[in-house]
């Protein structure tokens, strides 16, 4: 298997955005219609009060050869969390499934925090108008920090396979000062956890489904999966847990590993392999991947440089 | 005279007085005030009482909190024997739930081992704290805890959105059974985020995988934000008997909307009948008392009926005891 690049095909700079936002198209996550695909993204706002960003979602509509854009949603999708609920501060990302009619949303919730930048858990909203707008199901997380899980749980990525609920989210091992002079980072790992409603999760509980490839240090993130032939094939994105926004080498790239039973995975980063293309939007970093299928053929969504401050591109799997 | 029937049927508490002043209490850096929160286990011939403290505040005038306890005698619960040297539980890493405080805690013995659960204090910037339930064991009689893993056993959930603290472990007919407080709403006052929570609980096997049971125990009485703390359950007489303390959502740091002493029954643990009038218990006219009177914790011992609880400014200054005239029925 191969991927075939296709270029960016969305830059949110060249649109105008609900909620005042400028800049940003992160984490694309698709949901496929009869004759469109619309592709809900993270984009920014400043928050007034202090400077600082707040991550909302928003969502473009394409013709199905993904070139051709026909509308950016105008409306709020989801309006963030309430004071001191776990996603006030930003919904990055938002992953849709649709079930029983209805579509369900699987949000990462992001609050700030005093000692360290920020935490994060997952929660559930759902839409009864075809992905427009989203109502929660309350105002706390569904998954969120456990026993051995003990900070930022996010990232869910939701398939119904039979009548079992699957999801691949990301756990923090927790935060570490690298520099005395350098805010504390975080390291995250790719878990898994099942349900039988969506909503009553339950979590393998801090077993790490993915090797490292970078060390104990690698942080993973956005897993996506999909099927192909017999076989279910996750992409994430990784990087070093320190240095990782400027340092050369250091930032996210795209992982993959594949699985037949669901629970064992052989990551296999090189088969298919993306790299960023010298003196492209992806030149130094490629992350948020997000995989599906339109058409009969299988796309890959995700962000280049800066993580996504100019949008999103695409690639196409070659059999 | 005509006997109503509320004082007909009401508990009649004695009072004590204060039993034990964090501020006499010397070469403890962590233990300068604050003695929050009483839960006890009793041992052959002393009491010991574990409560949460604070050293001084930072430059910022911002506290954590730890908890300890102190070992008051058998036969004379006014003799304070010895107080722990250091506190019982290690504040949390960088960006763990219990970073900046353990407060309060709840003990209970399991074979051979005593566990404990308590709730973990995080600081957030547009609420001053968000606070979640940990759990920890120890094996050397409940001197020192390890902590069962980095991260809470009970979180946050789509109905219980922040704030799960206040958490009272019991165990009836094998079953675990923990009742704890949940926030419902960050109330803005005069500029300031005040929590608001109300009585909870959860059920487990094994005290460590939770089922919530989603729903309100006690009904809000003096107002619909009313806050709700230390639900202390104790079984007697074919009937569970909960005390609690509850507050307004505003100005409660003073006499009038401050803490006082609720009552409650249930018969299966679930369903549960408010009845304040039937507390027995409120501030007293002067002393240390006299402004509030909160976080209830009844414990039975050589065939009296004592309740712990707490005084003026949420225990600043220490913890009291009272005495049941009769039996809780």
């Amino acid at each position: 298997m191969r991927w075939k690049k296709l270029g960016k095909i969305f830059d949110p700079t060249q649109h105008t955005l609900p909620n005042d936002c400028i800049q940003f198209a992160q984490s694309p996550q698709t949901l496929v219609f009869d004759d469109f695909v619309r592709i809900y993204f993270s984009t920014r706002a400043v928050d007034p009060r202090n400077g600082k960003y707040l991550s909302h979602i928003a969502f473009v509509d394409m013709k199905k050869d993904l070139c051709e854009v026909i509308r950016v949603s105008d409306k709020v999708v989801i309006p963030l969390g309430g004071l001191g609920c776990f996603d006030e501060h930003g919904i990055f990302p938002m992953n849709v499934v649709r079930h029983h009619g209805a579509i369900y949303a699987y949000t990462c919730g992001w609050n700030r925090r005093v000692s360290v930048s920020v935490d994060t858990a997952i929660g559930l909203a759902i839409s009864q108008d075809d992905g427009l707008t989203f109502q929660r199901i309350g105002d706390g997380p569904v998954l969120a920090a456990s026993l051995h899980e003990p900070c930022l749980v996010g990232d869910g990525f939701v398939k119904v396979i039979g009548d079992t609920f699957h999801m691949w989210y990301i756990f923090g091992t927790g935060w570490k000062k690298y520099a005395s002079d350098a805010p504390p980072d975080r390291t995250y790992k790719i878990g898994h956890a099942v349900s039988k409603d969506g909503i009553h999760w339950d979590k393998e509980e801090a077993r790490q489904i993915i090797t490292d490839q970078l060390g104990p240090d690698e942080s993973q993130a956005l897993p996506t999966v999909i099927k192909i032939a017999d076989r279910y094939h996750m992409f994430f994105c990784y990087r070093q847990s320190f240095d990782f926004r400027k340092g050369k080498g250091r930032g996210y790239r795209i992982g993959h590993a594949w699985s037949e039973d669901l629970c064992n995975w052989t990551r296999d980063d090189d088969n298919p392999l993306i790299e960023g293309s010298p003196g492209e939007w992806d030149a130094d970093m490629q992350c948020y991947p997000n995989v599906f299928e339109c058409d009969g053929k299988v796309y890959l969504l995700y962000n280049g440089n800066e993580f996504g401050r100019y949008g999103f591109g695409l690639a196409e799997l070659q059999t | 005279m005509t006997i109503t029937k509320e004082t007909e049927h009401m508990f009649k508490w004695k009072k004590l007085g204060k039993v034990f002043t964090p501020q006499e209490v010397e070469g403890r850096s962590w233990l300068k005030e604050f003695a929050q929160a009483p839960a006890t286990l009793v041992f052959e011939d002393f009491v010991r009482v574990y409560f949460s403290c604070r050293p001084p505040a930072d430059e910022n005038g911002q506290y954590v909190s730890y908890s300890a306890y102190v070992d008051l005698g058998r036969a004379d619960l006014f003799k304070v024997r010895h107080v722990g040297e250091q506190p019982i539980l290690t504040l949390g890493g960088l960006g763990e739930f219990d970073e900046f405080g353990t407060y309060p805690v709840t003990v209970i013995r399991n074979g051979d081992e005593v566990r404990a659960y308590y709730a973990g204090w995080t600081r957030c910037e547009s609420v001053p704290f968000n606070v979640a339930i940990g759990c920890a064991t120890s094996g050397d009689g409940g001197k020192t805890f390890t902590k069962l893993g980095t991260g809470p056993v009970l979180n946050y959930s789509p109905d219980e959105p922040f704030v799960l603290s206040g958490p009272k472990i019991r165990r009836f007919n094998d079953v675990w059974y923990l009742w704890y407080i949940a926030g419902r709403k960050w109330k803005v006052v005069a500029g300031k985020a005040e929590p608001v929570y109300k009585i909870r609980m959860a059920t487990s096997h094994d005290g460590i995988y939770w089922t919530k049971q989603n729903k309100d125990l006690i009904e809000s009485r003096i107002e619909e934000d009313e806050a709700q703390a230390s639900p202390d359950v104790y079984y007697a007489n074919g009937k569970y008997h909960m005390f609690f303390c509850y507050r307004y959502s505003s100005h409660y740091r003073g006499k009038e909307n401050g803490y006082r002493i609720g009552y409650a029954s249930s018969t299966n643990l679930t369903d549960w009948v408010r009845d304040d009038t039937k507390a027995g218990i409120d501030v007293s006219e002067q002393g240390w008392d006299a402004e509030m009177i909160s976080y209830p914790h009844v414990f039975d011992l050589d065939g009296k009926t004592y309740m712990a609880y707490l005084g003026d400014q949420v225990g600043r200054f220490g913890f009291g005891l009272a005495v049941l005239d009769g039996t809780l029925a």
